[in-house]
């Protein structure tokens, strides 16, 4: 039987030969530094990699150590790491309120209906602020950045996972309101008049719409209706280009990357994720389990060893404290492993495993570490310590 | 100290990073605050076993349950929330049935963007008024809501003030703008950060501090950094491990304890102390906020003595 390709390989290759990443997981593991990471190997690697993140708190900028990143892609400077030929990274973070506007502007049918929605007071507030139209957005932009031919690959970081769903389920829920008889009413003057007039094909549908005019009342109708009269023309597209981000995030050239970290919480995520994207029929990729705590009674390798015994020039207090420090990790790692063996049962998959670093990552040299961790054990990655020993002990050091 | 000044809300909103223990927090200051004697009401927000993990209890649910005396939970699933919305104005079963059945509702509640955000912070709402029925004391004393990680916390807690201005007439402005006068009420109502001292998770309690006060107008009453590592080597001691551990000394401490290890472990020690004193040091200078340090735990799993332990040092702060 041939051998089963390693996670870290099974990135490697799908750095190298797919068109979209998406990297989920639940909160606080290390996505967006995972994400950076892998892009930044890719572009190493001689690949044109836009990194872009949809999660609304902007934590890319500070991985990357910049202060600011903006709704449009930025070039990183990556001479230091002689990347191959033709290899280049950008970052950008999803800016939902001019993502919307740019698309109001370049799918209007025309100037009249342009300058509608955009004055349109509903539109204003909710473009910009309302926690929901952040996955529409965000479902826009992976369709236009997919097509941009400045990038050959795009890794797309995610909000923590329930919200990372509702992001994977935002093309169907958009489409099933859009085909719905919903939109239709909103689409005829019936609130105009100022009365409610609705003649509903069903009864239970006029109970339903009755109950929205008594909980939002009839001015919320109002304005909603307008809201939506004044996309009229729009909608064909809008179903479209969701269907098209729907068979997008199936497609054999994007792969999922599921990021978690040793805590028992995300890694229950991580495994009702990947149950998630079985269901979907969304092409998995690997896990990941970052900042995994190393036992201290491993060692790592890259250290002088065998020196002299010196356990006796120890003073007792010292020596308690030394044993309590070890004791504690030891208990913290044993921990972890054992339920990362778990999941790797539950999941028949093994995971890539990302030692603890000492040094928090949050600037470029920190994020070559990270990836020298991820691909510790390939040729690759053997590869790409030798070209650039930034780090001489390895990850740890 | 930063625990009475805590205790005087009457509703508390916890956020911060993914990941730096909002849950743990939380629901140790749930157990401070019923120790003082408070009738507490500890709210999680579309997930419903953190507390219950922490706290040896079953999951929550739909309806608030008491758990420990005086310790209430409830999860308010905003899909569940907007049911139960219309269970209250219908009342007849099998009407409510059908009406949630039907795709004008559904399609219409799953699609329109910050409706069911309106309605769990509109639920939060009508749990802080709500009253006993028979005296004027309130049902809750403290609702803490595990409210959810930075960006989406903040949309969330943004939902009326964009609704509001969206809709400044009829029910939708009204309820929103009612919701605002609560977020806002600073005698009311109040906001703690939880944070690690880490770069990327202290940047944001900064930015979540900024960003409440600016876009949603709510004041910011305490920071707790969680995880930190005391310094337990003298600067003397430290030299001493560094060296020894750069010598790759040998040899072994007690039974099943190499000094090798122990040397790396006592270094990987070394290091998180000083990014501990690092940003408490930061925090301490960039947010003009209480501070509050919380031990990180060395266990197979955080359980409910460890919850025990953390309320104690919050009673004790």
């Amino acid at each position: 039987m041939p051998r089963r390709r390693s996670p870290a390989e099974a990135i490697l290759a799908a750095l190298q030969e797919r068109r979209v990443l998406v990297v989920c997981g639940s909160g606080g593991v290390g996505k967006t530094t995972t994400a950076a990471a892998l892009g930044l190997m890719a572009a190493i690697k001689g690949r044109r990699v836009l990194v872009c993140t949809i999660d609304p708190s902007r934590r890319l900028a500070t991985s990357l150590g910049l202060g600011q990143l903006s709704g449009k892609p930025r070039a990183l400077d990556l001479r230091r790491f002689a990347p191959a030929e033709g290899g280049s990274m950008s970052a950008m973070v999803l800016d939902t309120k001019s993502t919307f506007d740019a698309i109001v502007t370049r799918f209007a049918p025309d100037e009249a209906a342009r300058k509608r929605i955009l004055g349109n007071r509903f539109y204003q507030h909710v473009s910009a602020a309302l926690a929901g139209s952040h996955e529409y957005m965000a479902m826009e932009k992976l369709l236009e950045l997919s097509a941009d031919q400045r990038f050959d690959l795009l890794v797309l970081d995610t909000p923590p996972t329930r919200h990372a769903l509702d992001f994977l389920d935002a093309p169907d829920r958009l489409m099933s309101f859009l085909d719905t008889s919903v939109l239709r009413y909103f689409l005829r003057p019936y609130f105009v008049a100022g009365r409610l007039t609705l003649k509903v094909a069903t009864r239970t549908g006029a109970m339903a719409f009755r109950l929205i005019d008594r909980f939002l009342g009839l001015q919320f109708l109002q304005d909603l209706s307008e809201f939506f009269l004044a996309f009229e023309g729009m909608y064909d597209g809008f179903k479209e280009r969701a269907a098209r981000v729907h068979a997008l995030l199936r497609a054999p050239s994007s792969g999922f990357v599921l990021v978690a970290g040793p805590s028992p919480q995300a890694l229950g995520e991580a495994l009702y994720f990947h149950r998630r994207l079985g269901e979907k029929a969304m092409p998995f990729v690997a896990h990941v389990v970052n900042r995994v705590h190393p036992d201290p009674a491993q060692d790592e390798g890259g250290r002088k060893r065998g020196g002299a015994d010196r356990s006796a020039r120890i003073d007792p207090g010292l020596a308690g404290r030394l044993a309590e420090v070890f004791l504690d990790q030891q208990t913290l790692a044993r921990a972890e492993r054992r339920r990362i063996d778990r999941l790797e049962v539950d999941l028949r998959e093994r995971p890539l495993l990302v030692p603890e670093l000492e040094q928090d990552v949050h600037d470029l040299r920190g994020l070559r570490t990270v990836a020298e961790a991820l691909f510790a054990g390939t040729t690759a990655g053997a590869r790409a310590r030798r070209r650039a020993p930034l780090h001489p002990g390895g990850p740890g050091a | 100290m930063l625990l009475d000044a805590l205790l005087d809300k009457r509703l508390l909103f916890l956020s911060g990073k993914g990941g730096v223990g909002k849950s743990v927090v939380g629901t140790a200051l749930a157990l401070a605050a019923r120790d003082r004697g408070k009738r507490v009401l500890l709210v999680e927000i579309g997930s419903s076993l953190e507390a219950a993990r922490y706290l040896g209890a079953p999951p929550s649910g739909p309806r608030e349950t008491e758990v420990v005396p005086g310790l209430f939970t409830v999860n308010l699933d905003p899909a569940r929330v907007m049911d139960e919305y219309v269970r209250q104005v219908v009342k007849i079963e099998m009407l409510v049935r059908r009406i949630l059945e039907s795709p004008v509702y559904h399609r219409f509640f799953a699609a329109a963007p910050g409706l069911k955000e309106l309605m769990t912070l509109g639920k939060l709402l009508v749990l802080a008024e709500a009253h006993e029925r028979w005296s004027r004391r309130a049902q809750y004393d403290l609702i803490l809501v595990d409210a959810p990680a930075t960006g989406h916390g903040l949309s969330l807690l943004k939902v009326p003030v964009a609704a509001s201005a969206a809709v400044p007439v009829g029910p939708v402005g009204h309820q929103a703008r009612r919701i605002l006068g609560l977020l806002r009420d600073r005698k009311k109502t109040g906001l703690l950060i939880v944070t690690i001292p880490e770069e990327m998770a202290v940047v944001e309690a900064v930015e979540l501090h900024r960003l409440a006060t600016a876009e949603v107008g709510m004041e910011a009453q305490g920071v707790v950094l969680n995880e930190c590592q005391e310094r337990i080597f003298s600067e003397a001691e430290e030299a001493q491990v560094l060296r020894l551990a750069a010598e790759g000394a040998s040899g072994r401490l007690e039974r099943g304890i190499p000094l090798a290890g122990a040397l790396r472990a006592a270094r990987r020690q070394v290091r998180r102390a000083k990014l501990t004193r690092f940003y408490q040091t930061r925090l301490k200078r960039t947010l003009p906020l209480p501070l509050v340090c919380l031990p990180y735990l060395f266990r197979e799993e955080i359980g409910p003595e460890d919850v025990r332990e953390l309320a104690e040092r919050l009673a004790a702060a």
